[in-house]
């Protein structure tokens, strides 16, 4: 117990989110500082902050008092695409996404302050979210396009091309911001193109430095892919940028590009400034199922094993959850979350090794995960003070077939879902032992987690309810129907006194909270004591 | 014959919900072309029409509040008056085929005012193309689209590369060598019996635009040739007969809730290939009982309707729909299908191949 109380100060002591209430700047103003550490009235980047925890320090709402948890206010988009983003709160306004569209709300009371609407062409199969840096957004499009809106009005300031929509690219991430750079990825795995992150100029736009994750695209045996679909996470004090990478193509069809398709499906550590790689791990050696490794990797600082680590956590879509030492990528520890049946085993570096038996086939071949994987894109939460780190699980049974009459271009090949259902999982990230779990439906929920300093879990089930469980067990403690699944991960802050947890399903964005009276009580109990 | 219809109708409401939840969770990862949700989300259509009343009733659930269809399980009907006689959309309500069921009760008046509101022209909302990758189409080709989706993306997919039980057309030689189209009009109107492909009653202006819809799809296809495969029914024969059924009668414990001569019995009539193999392995919808023991000590049966951990309901034997919080009742469900959820970590490849072979000999 010791040794866990231990561990748990230097978690707080170590990633610099200890400094407590600090008021945030006005006017629609968001500097270094305040990403480095956020405000509790805040939600400046897509995680929250850059360890990609979704983890809040605020205790409000509690396992206690969250029965009374009720509707503050709902913004409806009117629009049928589902909201899949994080929304950004900064200075009282939500920033939020679907394609081609940003809202700025008022965070306290859900009115809309302005709506962009740029229509384009390419792929419009979701959105995440927008990033943020002084008075500026930084939005992406589904023709791969980074735009910058002045976050007081939503007005145009610049539009700069991330890659070539017409050969088969989009962009569908919210970018993030370090020190000076945005830093934006694709999406595009229809076709044979490499994948890559690039960095951009928060005021001119101009590119400052591009990472290529593969060989260029023609070279003889490589892949291409590994597209760089999902928003990474940061740790100011190695100046490491942790990104994980997409599956490598042809898809399905791995005869063409032999060997681990570095790095495709992997999770790599790259230097912020010059966008050069200091480590790469491969989580997917030579994937041939879609197993996209873009997953948050996840930032904590605490004992492995008795001794102190700078840690980085992925559960992966392929089923595995791993721990590295994010100072060099040496595994810590590789474990199966769900049921996985395409690994001939771990190597000695940590990684799953390919069965060639379940790489796709003429006939068939019944892979475990399916193609969305064991998880997929919405966030996971680690909670520090229990360690437990809890994932949105999807068990689930796929057939997988390639022939040669598949070609060797973009999906080259085919695959189709059988069974599949959501369970939230509580895994111990010392043992990847699974705590407790709870079942969330047929099918899948999709929901991502937050946790909270007070014990709480934040999520969805596949019916669309939003629900509260104890941290500690797994236990639904409240829930609410909101008509939908929830396709994003909640995120919560602070505005006046009163906590709100932001959820969406559908195209509705809810504000959740204490009702007034017991918020009022429990401060004026405070001050008694 | 009960049984056997019993175990072969799907429970709709279920079947429909799961395979939208399903497609809600699948659809970030799969990307597949062609999903333009926008052109198959219409409004509601407006009540008060007899007929309207009773599609909404009977059909809507699986064919779509506007009669789009829910693809690629459910066909739109749409324009089905160019495929089908009301004679014989008539016979099909009453009889049901293949996962659909029958509707005997539906007679006389309400049936007429269902076949006039079945067979009527479509909403304009619905007018509208495929918007593959976000290109646009035009002219004669975006008519064509909505011919198309109404039509043929059933079986030929929304982007016309190939669906559930159609081939890929932007691949077909017949569509590549057919430059006057003369012999794709020819198919159309006829169908291919042989294959299961109905003719269908369409005006010339039709045709055009279908073929043209096809021609720039194909045209895409070329420019973009990497979506997804399909599986043939040829892929599929691997598998040995006897080893099939040593496994279907033994380890794999099938004959526990299924017999070749009951419910089994021509299953390979029904279902080839992939949707063979796919119902197979996990029947998507299948149905569940639950038994719902009241605080008053009544107990009420019915077909599963829905259930989260907060609320269960049934569908009892007069179809009426019942829920209650789960806290207050006691119940337990019987669903017999989780015995194929059982299954999934013990098949082999060979066990599945071998399975698969000894379906397709009950004819």
């Amino acid at each position: 117990m010791k040794l866990l109380k231990d561990s748990l100060h230097y978690l707080v002591a170590a990633f610099g989110l200890c400094i407590p209430f600090a008021p945030s700047l006005n006017a629609q103003d968001l500097e270094n500082g305040q990403l480095l550490n956020p405000s509790p009235d805040s939600w400046p980047l897509y995680h929250g902050d850059y360890s990609g925890r979704r983890h809040v320090r605020l205790t409000q709402i509690t396992p206690q008092n969250v029965g009374s948890l009720t509707l503050a206010w709902a913004f409806q988009t009117n629009q049928t695409p589902q909201i899949k983003s994080s929304p950004l709160l900064v200075d009282g306004v939500l920033y939020f996404t679907v394609p081609d569209n940003v809202w700025a709300v008022d965070a306290r009371s859900g009115h809309l302050i302005w709506h962009y609407n740029r229509p384009s062409k390419g792929e419009h199969i979701g959105h995440r979210g927008v990033a943020m840096y002084k008075g500026w957004l930084y939005f992406t499009t589904p023709d791969a396009h980074l735009i910058s809106l002045d976050a007081k009005d939503g007005r145009f300031r610049w539009d700069k091309l991330i890659a070539d929509a017409s050969r088969g690219y989009w962009s569908t991430m919210a970018p993030l911001v370090v020190k000076n750079h945005v830093i934006a990825g694709v999406g595009g795995d229809l076709d044979n193109l490499p994948g890559y992150l690039r960095a951009f100029d928060p005021d001119s736009g101009a590119t400052q430095w591009q990472w290529d994750v593969t060989p260029p695209a023609g070279t003889p045996n490589a892949a291409t892919g590994g597209m760089t679909w999902m928003t990474g996470t940061y740790d100011p004090e190695l100046n490491l940028l942790y990104w994980g990478t997409g599956n490598p193509t042809p898809v399905l069809n791995g005869t063409v590009r032999p060997g681990d398709n570095a790095y495709t499906c992997s999770i790599v550590a790259i230097n912020p400034d010059d966008g050069k790689l200091a480590w790469g791990f491969s989580v997917s050696p030579h994937d041939t199922h879609d197993w996209d490794a873009v997953e948050t990797p996840v930032l904590v600082d605490g004992e492995f094993h008795g001794q102190p680590h700078k840690m980085l956590m992925q559960t992966s879509r392929n089923g595995y959850f791993f721990v590295l030492d994010r100072t060099n990528g040496k595994n810590l520890l590789t474990v199966p979350y769900g049921p996985v049946n395409w690994t001939l085993g771990i190597d000695k570096q940590g990684r799953p090794i390919p069965n060639p038996a379940k790489e796709p086939a003429p006939d068939g071949r019944l892979v475990a995960p399916d193609e969305g994987g064991l998880t997929n894109y919405r966030a996971p939460s680690f909670d520090p003070k229990t360690g437990l780190f809890i994932v949105d699980a999807h068990p689930s049974y796929s057939l997988y077939f390639a022939k040669p009459a598949d070609g060797a271009y973009g999906w080259a090949g085919a695959d189709y879902g059988l069974w599949g259902k959501g369970v939230i999982e509580a895994i111990d990230y010392q043992t990847g032992k699974i705590r407790w779990s709870h079942d969330v439906g047929a099918g899948g929920s999709g929901a991502g987690v937050m946790t909270t300093d007070s014990g709480l879990t934040i999520t969805g089930d596949a019916y669309g309810n939003l629900l509260a469980l104890d941290t500690n067990n797994g236990r639904a403690l409240w829930h609410a129907g909101t008509g939908s699944p929830m396709q994003s991960s909640p995120i919560s802050y602070e505005l006046d006194g009163r906590q709100y947890i932001i959820t969406s399903s559908g195209g509705v964005l809810f504000a959740w909270a204490l009702p007034e009276g017991i918020i009022a009580a429990k401060r004026s109990a405070t001050e008694r004591h | 014959m009960k049984t056997v219809k019993g175990l072969r109708i799907l429970l709709i409401s279920v079947a429909a919900a799961v395979s939208l939840l399903v497609v809600g969770y699948i659809q970030e990862p799969i990307r597949a072309a062609g999903q333009d949700e926008k052109a198959l989300r219409p409004s509601a259509p407006s009540g008060g029409e007899p007929g309207a009343e009773s599609y909404a009733k009977h059909c809507a659930i699986c064919h779509g509040e506007q009669r789009e269809g829910i693809l690629p399980a459910f066909p739109p009907l749409l324009g089905i008056n160019h495929r089908m006689t009301d004679d014989k959309i008539a016979d099909l309500v009453h009889a049901g085929k293949g996962r659909m069921p029958g509707f005997p009760s539906l007679q006389d008046g309400e049936l007429s005012a269902l076949l006039h509101f079945v067979t009527s022209a479509e909403p304009a909302s619905l007018i509208t193309g495929s918007g593959t990758k976000g290109e646009e189409n035009s002219g004669i080709a975006e008519g064509g689209a909505a011919v198309f989706q109404q039509n043929c993306a059933f079986c030929h997919g929304r982007d016309a590369m190939g669906g559930e039980t159609g081939p890929d057309l932007t691949q077909s030689k017949l569509v590549r060598e057919d430059r006057t189209g003369e012999k794709i009009t020819q198919v159309i109107r006829e169908g291919r019996p042989a294959n299961k492909m109905p003719g269908f009653n369409l005006a010339n202006p039709e045709i055009s635009g279908i073929i043209a819809f096809i021609r720039e799809r194909e045209a895409a296809a070329n420019a973009h040739p990497g979506g997804r495969r399909g599986v043939a029914v040829a892929d599929l024969q691997t598998g040995n007969v006897q080893a099939g059924k040593q496994y279907f009668d033994g380890i794999g414990g099938c004959v526990k809730c299924h017999s070749p001569s009951g419910d089994l019995a021509g299953v390979a009539t029904r279902f080839e290939g992939l949707e063979l193999e796919e119902r197979m392995l996990y029947p998507e919808g299948a149905e569940s009982t639950v038994s719902v023991k009241l605080p008053s000590g009544q107990t009420i049966s019915g077909l599963l309707a829905y259930r989260d951990e907060f609320t269960v309901a049934l569908r009892d034997g007069k179809g009426i729909y019942r829920s209650w919080p789960i806290a207050r009742v006691r119940f337990t469900v019987d669903s017999p299908v989780d015995a194929h959820v059982r299954l999934f970590n013990k098949y082999s490849d060979d066990d599945i191949h071998n399975l698969m072979a000894y379906l397709q000999t009950l004819r």
